[in-house]
């Protein structure tokens, strides 16, 4: 007769005492994160990342954003997402550019000009705005992404169901949440099948420009075609039938996790009660 | 197609993969040291599990992939340094999912793409279209927008649309995927007919009756290096089966069959009625 595969091999490794026992179950119900951040439960990563968004934001000059900056840092050297996090503000980097061309040349009511060129006049204060505003960017969406680069997707879907955010509450945030890695692999995929038609996506820019409808419409199609396909996979998997579901795995939430995201959320309270009342800033 | 654009068709090169290696970003070590040569007009199925590198090995040829280690030549040259809209006139490649392809509100319209591509305009590109649709079965479908069509017919689609670009190189991944009977035999017909106007025929496919039946070569893939290289006759033959067995693959049902009754290698349904008639004559 042929073993399940929830019973473990009586001779396995996994059925030897002292290991860890795996018993056939998929890689996303037995994973097992490590490391102090990565361990912490969604609810409390999505507060501190709240924290850290509210206070980039809210706190005046400097001291916001290079405090974050900070605490930053060494969450992501001890949690090893360091490379991940210059990826992503490698890709801000656009973003980031015309922010500080913008401020350096039309800060309005800037005066302090670096030097002058005819019309072009860049100034003190323009640069410095530039740069808290960059930093501020830069650090805002370090912060969602440290969160987002240390949580599994599956978990934060099964605490927020825990929570009792509701099934299609649950399916709208995954939704949304998985929509950009999903989207960049699919753009990827067409367009190697575009450039494989002779579509040219280097050469020239008015080339490219052309590119931009034979790239776009199989994405946007796609997309429509995989939430159709999606809600009939789930509507087939009693989806919305009634009653409880099972939860497979459910992300350990501990004390330190319950305090962590108290002190969080007090802290959050306090800069903007602060901030409201003209004591910072 | 007319004897003038069928002449436009470059002649097919010959394709050398030297010791080629490739490793994605996340480490996943698709291709590992793999030598392969492909003559002008050959018609090679590329076959193995999932994960062996099938795909990866055809992307290399037309630069949407470039080598971690070791070279492509098409006859001799380097493709390294050849752009990939240079190399997509001389190599068409059907992806598997059309669906990551088809990007025009027409069939005729997604068939013109990429020979428009190629510069190609007037009476031609007609011509190009109107012989990919009937290759194809589609020629009833000219101003059907592609996503009213199924899945199948989709697929047959984007098949047409890199036949239109008639490159010397053709390659399909997985063409009989969602394919019923009917279209297996038709994506058949198109690498015959593409083999009889001296075009090389790559294919990627886990359908190893198609891949006995359809081509001159099959090539068995495992762990990203070639593990059985013949005609479909040696390949499916019994003695390799445990090669095909260690790569995922089941032998195609006539080699079975022939291997049973004790009448040699008989990869394919003609190969087998053969044999058959052979053992009993008089009854053929």
């Amino acid at each position: 007769m042929e073993r399940s595969p929830l019973v473990p091999d009586p001779g396995s490794a996994a059925s030897s005492p002292g290991l860890p026992r795996n018993l056939g179950l998929p890689e996303y119900v037995t994973r097992r994160p490590s490391g102090f951040y990565r361990t912490l439960n969604p609810a409390t990563k999505l507060a501190i990342a709240a924290l850290e968004v509210v206070t980039v934001f809210l706190v005046p000059g400097w001291l916001g954003p290079i405090a974050v900056l900070l605490v930053l840092a060494v969450v992501a050297a001890a949690s090893h997402t360091a490379r991940a996090l210059a990826v992503i503000g490698l890709a801000a980097s656009p973003l980031v550019i015309s922010i500080m061309v913008v401020n350096l040349f039309i800060l309005p009511g800037a005066v302090d000009p670096i030097f002058r060129a005819g019309p072009i006049a860049p100034t003190w204060s323009g640069l410095w705005f530039g740069l808290l505003t960059s930093t501020r960017l830069l650090v805002f969406s370090s912060a969602v992404a440290l969160a987002y680069v240390t949580t599994p997707v599956d978990d934060l879907l099964a605490d927020m169901s825990r929570r009792g955010l509701g099934r299609r509450g649950v399916f709208v945030v995954g939704a949304a949440v998985q929509m950009v890695p999903r989207t960049i692999e699919r753009v990827g995929e067409i367009m190697d099948a575009q450039r494989a038609r002779g579509m040219d996506t280097e050469g020239r820019i008015w080339r490219r420009a052309r590119a931009i409808v034979p790239l776009a419409a199989p994405v946007v199609f796609g997309a429509l075609t995989e939430v159709e396909e999606r809600t009939m996979a789930l509507e087939a998997r009693a989806f919305t039938a009634p009653g409880r579901q099972t939860q497979l795995r459910v992300p350990a939430d501990r004390s330190r996790d319950r305090a962590l995201r108290w002190a969080a959320l007090l802290a959050l309270a306090g800069v903007v009660v602060l901030r409201l009342s003209g004591r910072v800033g | 197609m007319s004897a003038a654009t069928a002449a436009r068709t470059t002649a097919a090169p010959t394709i050398e993969f030297e010791g080629v290696s490739f490793a994605y970003p996340d480490g996943t070590q698709a291709l590992d040291g793999l030598d392969l040569r492909i003559e002008p007009g050959e018609t090679v199925a590329i076959v193995g599990q999932n994960g062996s590198g099938k795909s990866t090995l055809v992307k290399h040829l037309n630069g949407l992939l470039r080598p971690t280690a070791g070279r492509v030549l098409m006859d001799g040259e380097d493709v390294r340094a050849v752009h990939v809209a240079r190399l997509a006139a001389r190599v068409g490649l059907a992806f598997q999912n059309p669906d990551r392809q088809l990007c025009a509100g027409s069939v005729k319209a997604e068939i013109e793409f990429g020979p428009r591509n190629l510069g190609i305009r007037g009476a031609e590109l007609d011509e190009r279209v109107k012989a990919a649709l009937d290759a194809v079965g589609l020629a009833g479908e000219v101003d059907t927008n592609p996503y009213d069509m199924g899945y199948s017919r989709r697929k047959l689609l984007a098949i047409a649309s890199v036949l239109a670009m008639l490159t010397p190189i053709l390659i399909l991944d997985e063409p009989t995927t969602g394919q019923d009977a009917r279209g297996v035999a038709r994506v058949g017909s198109v690498v015959a007919a593409a083999a009889a106007a001296g075009r090389t025929v790559i294919a990627v496919s886990h359908d190893m009756r198609f891949a006995a039946e359809c081509f001159g070569r099959v090539v068995v893939m495992r762990d990203g290096s070639v593990a059985l290289d013949g005609a479909p006759a040696e390949v499916f033959a019994e003695p390799h089966w445990p090669e095909l067995r260690a790569a995922n693959l089941e032998p195609p049902l006539p080699a079975v069959a022939g291997a049973r009754l004790g009448l040699g290698s008989t990869p394919t349904d003609a190969t087998l009625v053969a044999a058959l008639v052979e053992l009993a004559p008089e009854r053929g």
